[in-house]
């Protein structure tokens, strides 16, 4: 058995410098829930492929569940817990609640940061866009529809 | 497992002299493989802080030079300045999905090897040189020589890939990469990359390789040289295909059978000149 490195490190976490101590093939989600107390971000996968544990690296979408917290390092990590401000909805959360595309409710975290990134870099998308963007989150409830209606109405489109 | 960020190419190369270190490129396949204990590095040498690593440079007369640590994100970025930025760029665009191309790079795509992944056979219908660091010095492979087998290159313990460098592609011409999977985002069951030229409706140049019909990606110059001289016509793509098949050895797996993959690897290459064909004629890379 190799041996286990712990390293202790800081991570900036929805504007707020965290200390962390983790072993160090800790995955940044794993950091993020166990050591940080943040589990909006789910363990769905733990393979890149179900993006439920979808954050944003200085605003870009990434995979919690791929990316080392050990090698994050100065980036800004942005989790659902820290997309809204002052306590009110973001406007995707907002048009996800009033569409009723949230079923069970595991895939909505990373939905809402894959949303946020993508409306800022591409504020008026086509459904075309939108399905492409959400291409790699995977809901097993609804079938995509409403939360693909909530993009568009998030957007400020008609849906 | 210990985790390292050197500053320095040279402290990289040091570093991974250490039997079981692994480098760490954007980690989309290495994580994953880790999380899943298929592998377990006793060091991990992260390659993200090295500076210039992620450079990209488009020269003047369109040929490309991709530091191993650019993102998909930053390449499918890239403006059809050449056949080769077109084909690059299109090919990046089409790796899994928004937040894969965010943190995944070139440099650990072809050193992973994947048959079935989207640059291995970009870079080498590209006729693209792979740039190696390693202990004994700096060297170059060409892409056809980097991939080995399954998941095996041509680099040796304690090599590092830095950089990906293409010529232009045909002057004048196009490129297309064509991609089929089961579901967007996927690997390819089949997928084909071309780049070619024309002039009055005759063939002047192509280069075409197909990925995920063998170990390595599939290039047959012989059936290129056959196209050459020809309108691109369907009869002459189909006897293009039978050579391609020829000279794949696909494998059953859960995407399909190999069978079904020496069917579609024709149909996959013609559409992928078609395509670019039809590129030319809209007047575009």
């Amino acid at each position: 058995m190799a041996m286990r490195e712990t390293l202790e490190y800081e991570l900036t976490v929805n504007g707020e410098a965290i200390p962390v101590r983790a072993r160090a093939e800790a995955t940044l989600l794993e950091v993020l829930r166990t050591e940080c107390g943040l589990t909006g971000s789910k363990r769905g996968c733990d393979q890149g492929v179900c993006g439920a544990c979808t954050v944003q690296l200085d605003g870009r979408p990434v995979r919690g569940c791929l990316t080392l917290a050990a090698n994050v390092g100065m980036r800004r990590v942005t989790t659902v817990e820290g997309i809204s401000t002052g306590g009110a909805l973001h406007p995707v959360q907002q048009a996800l609640l009033e569409t009723g595309a949230v079923q069970c409710g595991f895939c909505a975290p990373g939905f809402v940061v894959t949303l946020d990134a993508m409306l800022r870099e591409n504020p008026h998308p086509t459904e075309v866009e939108v399905r492409h963007g959400l291409s790699g989150n995977l809901c097993r409830c609804s079938g995509y529809v409403k939360i693909v209606e909530a993009a568009l109405r998030a957007a400020g489109a008609k849906p | 497992m210990k985790f390292a960020l050197p500053e320095t190419l040279a402290d990289a190369v040091a570093l991974l002299a250490e039997d079981g270190a692994r480098c760490l490129a954007g980690g989309q396949s290495l994580v994953a493989m880790m999380n899943a204990r298929l592998v377990s590095p006793s060091t991990l040498v992260s390659l993200r802080a090295i500076p210039g690593l992620d450079r990209i440079e488009i020269r003047a007369d369109g040929s490309l030079f991709i530091g191993a640590m650019a993102q998909h994100a930053d390449v499918a970025r890239l403006a059809p300045r050449s056949p080769a930025t077109a084909l690059f760029a299109q090919a990046a665009g089409l790796i899994g999905h928004p937040a894969i191309r965010n943190q995944g790079t070139i440099g650990g795509s072809i050193a992973h090897a994947d048959p079935s992944a989207d640059y291995p056979g970009v870079v080498v219908c590209a006729g693209a040189t792979v740039h190696i660091a390693g202990r004994s010095g700096n060297r170059t492979v060409s892409a056809a020589d980097f991939f080995r087998g399954y998941y095996e290159t041509a680099l040796q313990p304690g090599e590092i890939v830095t950089a990906v460098e293409a010529p232009a592609g045909p002057r004048g011409g196009s490129a297309h990469y064509e991609k089929y999977s089961l579901v967007d985002g996927d690997f390819a069951v089949v997928s084909a990359a071309v780049m070619l030229a024309m002039t009055n409706g005759r063939c002047t140049a192509i280069q075409l390789a197909v990925g995920g019909g063998a170990a390595v990606p599939v290039r047959v110059l012989a059936a290129e040289a056959a196209l050459v001289g020809t309108a691109l016509a369907e009869a002459d793509l189909a006897a293009a295909g039978r050579k391609l098949v020829e000279a794949a050895d696909p494998i059953d797996d859960f995407r399909g059978s190999a069978a079904y993959r020496r069917k579609l690897i024709p149909r996959i290459a013609a559409r992928a000149v078609a395509a670019a064909k039809q590129k030319l004629l809209n007047g575009h890379a």
